[in-house]
């Protein structure tokens, strides 16, 4: 099953930069998220290698072989729309079947073929429904089984479980993630959803205004996120500015109420002005007053397996934390906390040219 | 203020029930949510009550009131959809003043009244700015803005959150809570997502197949789910096919299909029972000794490790350790694991075991 490179890729619209220097590979048999906001140019990186798109500059590569002007039907790659666009006049077999008919293939691999997809999406019950007969999961499992039917390697997936209900959805995440591993095939799965991201993929790939900031492990870009954005995007987090007051080993950062924080070791000048982001779920809340900032609890909310309780931090604003539901109980609001973390847990970023606020948009 | 009754709503399509004989009291001020996969009937109840469907049986309250007979613009209320309808020809102040405009308000009064409404969502600014202009958050901010500057109390929001971006709802769903109680009003919201409903809800309202099968707090939902179906359906949970070994004032005990023995609090079963355990992951520990299972997956989930096993019972196990603990879990370890005895649930077994207890579609 092939790798897949992109190098360099440009494409415009009318001055929208939907894809502005994608470079990145995806390992055979690896299984990525293409995660970032709606317009960050996830879906144009996706039709780019499938072919649907050209770019207007830069290569795609399939194990190594320039394929940017080879035609979407001769790329071994299929692409699943959100929609699934299944045949509404066939039934599910002749669905899955559509792609090795007009191919021609035998009859008897057609057959071999069709049973064992319906296997694989436990749908061999249901082979003579037609779609409206089907439940959203029955659609998007036949449009799965359709797709891999005629023997795709590449597997481009946009949004496929946008459509389902939230539940279905984290029941499927499972599925399609050992379906995909379970034919080695190489995926790319486009989304917006960060909890859907880090359960499934091998490396994320977190795009904004069509680049590329931080493709990496899931552990790697929630722990060591490389911008406020990406920090803030990938499960919430809250932010600390300041200047640094001590760089070595772990990382000083004080503001000019004399408040300090610390996060974990870094290359940062003394005297530099940075952010400290640190994630809510690492966020530690207290009674006692050894925090690193005192604040007043405003808010607590029942998550089900967690709590997450706002402080008001005066002069400060609001930090959040996210904790396991069995600490309810032990904080009330109006209650005077003290905030702190781990500072291994927590990151420190130079601050741009643009504001926080500004970096931290998500639409 | 409004208080919202259903009494014995039935809505039928042929031979399809949307709604079985709902009795739903919904009182002033309450947030409630009704919760539920697609097709359970929930978006069928909101459009009763704004009186865009016609029950086949039963009645609608509003404040007391009948409101058969009552159209939809008599009955007071803010209505906001999934797939927002904004007037693409009108801007932002245009399009949240249409409500006080089309009952005559006069000027001064309806730019007033839209101020209000675009200061409470935070759009003041962007008020001469086209709905194409706007991103899809902000978009459905002036749908709120728009619903709430006609006077309504009673707030209906059918999946208004659906079309955003997972991210953008995460922050919309505090600011949208924020917003209807600092105002007072009596809100019904219909989702399918379960964490929304969690994190917005007084009270959630579970329907399934046209019926509501548990009405109460999040709180009390999540910790006690009267059903098999509830437990599945609100946060991800862990169930265990047993057998009642023993049963008495201070626990259940359930026999695994390996032999095993787990304790749970007392329930209403009979020794012999065929039953099934609900357990939280959270509620799961390794320990020393306990259920044997082998490690099948371990997937990370941010501020922890979620690590599946295939256990001896045969059942299918889920437990979580944060990702600073010492102990490393691989795929193929042997674990032992033990549950938390408050917290596991015994139900008696279905018809259709597990697969048709906790069904989504």
């Amino acid at each position: 099953m092939p790798d897949i490179r992109l190098e360099d890729v440009h494409k415009h619209y009318d001055g929208i930069k939907a894809a502005d220097g994608l470079d990145f590979s995806v390992k055979d048999g690896e299984y990525v998220c293409l995660l970032g906001p709606t317009g960050a140019g996830k879906t144009t990186a996706l039709r780019i290698i499938a072919g649907l798109i050209d770019p207007d500059s830069g290569r795609v590569l399939f194990d190594g072989e320039d394929v940017t002007a080879v035609e979407p039907e001769d790329r071994r790659a299929v692409l699943l729309s959100q929609t699934y666009s299944l045949f509404p006049q066939m039934t599910v077999a002749e669905n899955i079947l559509f792609g090795p008919i007009i191919r021609n293939w035998p009859e008897e691999a057609r057959n071999k073929t069709l049973a064992n997809m319906l296997d694989m999406v436990r749908l061999t019950r249901r082979s003579d429904a037609y779609p409206r007969e089907l439940s959203g999961g029955m659609q998007q499992r036949t449009a799965l089984a359709r797709a891999l039917a005629s023997g795709a390697q590449v597997l481009l997936l946009d949004e496929p479980l946008r459509a389902l209900d939230a539940r279905l959805r984290i029941s499927l995440r499972h599925d399609l993630r050992s379906l995909a591993k379970s034919l080695k095939i190489t995926t790319i799965h486009v989304t917006h959803d960060q909890d859907e991201a880090l359960v499934m993929a091998d490396r994320i790939a977190v795009i904004r205004n069509g680049r590329v900031l931080q493709m990496d492990t899931p552990m790697e870009v929630f722990d060591r996120p490389v911008s406020p954005f990406v920090a803030n995007f990938v499960g919430q987090s809250n932010f600390f500015q300041g200047s640094v007051v001590r760089a070595n080993g772990n990382v000083e950062v004080r503001d000019e109420q004399g408040r300090a924080v610390f996060a974990r070791a870094m290359e940062v000048e003394m005297g530099e002005k940075v952010v400290v982001g640190i994630k809510v779920g690492n966020t530690e809340i207290t009674k006692e007053w050894e925090g690193y900032l005192q604040g007043v609890v405003e808010r607590i909310l029942f998550e089900g397996r967690n709590l997450f309780i706002d402080v008001m931090v005066s002069g400060l604003g609001r930090f959040s934390s996210r904790m396991p539901a069995g600490k309810k109980g032990e904080f009330a609001v109006g209650d005077k906390v003290s905030i702190r973390w781990a500072p291994d847990k927590a990151t420190v970023f130079t601050m741009r040219d643009r504001s926080l606020d500004d970096e931290l948009r998500v639409e | 203020m409004p208080e919202v009754v259903m009494k014995n709503i039935t809505m039928r399509w042929g031979n399809v029930i949307a709604a079985d004989d709902v009795n739903l009291k919904i009182q002033d001020g309450e947030y409630v949510t009704i919760l539920g996969p697609s097709g359970c009937g929930k978006t069928t109840l909101v459009r009763i009550i704004a009186g865009i469907l016609e029950q086949t049986e039963g009645e609608v309250y509003i404040d007391g009131k009948s409101m058969a007979n009552i159209p939809t613009e008599e009955r007071d209320i803010g209505y906001v959809f999934q797939n927002i309808a904004l007037f693409p020809h009108l801007d932002v102040i245009g399009n949240v003043s249409y409500g006080p405009r089309v009952r005559s308000v006069d000027k001064t009064d309806w730019e007033k009244i839209s101020h209000k409404y675009l200061e409470l969502v935070k759009l003041l600014d962007k008020m001469e700015m086209f709905p194409s202009e706007l991103c899809g958050g902000e978009q459905q901010k002036v749908s709120l803005a728009r619903a709430l500057s006609t006077g309504a109390r009673l707030l209906l929001l059918d999946e208004p959150l659906s079309a955003l971006d997972a991210r953008v709802r995460v922050d919309l769903r505090y600011d949208l809570r924020r917003l209807v109680k600092s105002l007072g009003l009596t809100t019904l919201h219909v989702t399918h997502d379960q964490e929304e409903a969690m994190s917005v809800s007084d009270r959630i309202v579970l329907m399934r197949s046209g019926k509501i099968i548990e009405s109460d707090t999040p709180e009390n939902v999540y910790m006690h789910p009267k059903s098999i179906f509830a437990a599945n359906f609100i946060g991800e949970t862990n169930l265990l096919e047993g057998v009642v070994k023993s049963v008495d004032e201070v626990s259940t005990t359930v026999e695994l299909r390996d032999g095993s023995l787990i304790d749970a609090p007392p329930t209403n079963v009979n020794n012999g029972d065929p039953v099934v355990v609900s357990v939280r992951p959270e509620n799961v520990f390794p320990a020393a000794a306990g259920l044997h299972a082998v490690v099948s997956s371990v997937t990370f989930v941010g501020t922890y490790l979620r690590v599946m096993t295939e256990a001896d019972s045969d059942d299918r196990v889920e437990f979580d350790v944060p990702t600073t603990s010492e102990r490393e879990y691989n795929k193929g370890d042997d674990v032992h694991l033990t549950l938390d005895k408050r917290s596991a649930i015994v139900y008696a077994r279905t018809p259709g075991g597990i697969g048709e207890a906790t069904r989504l579609e």
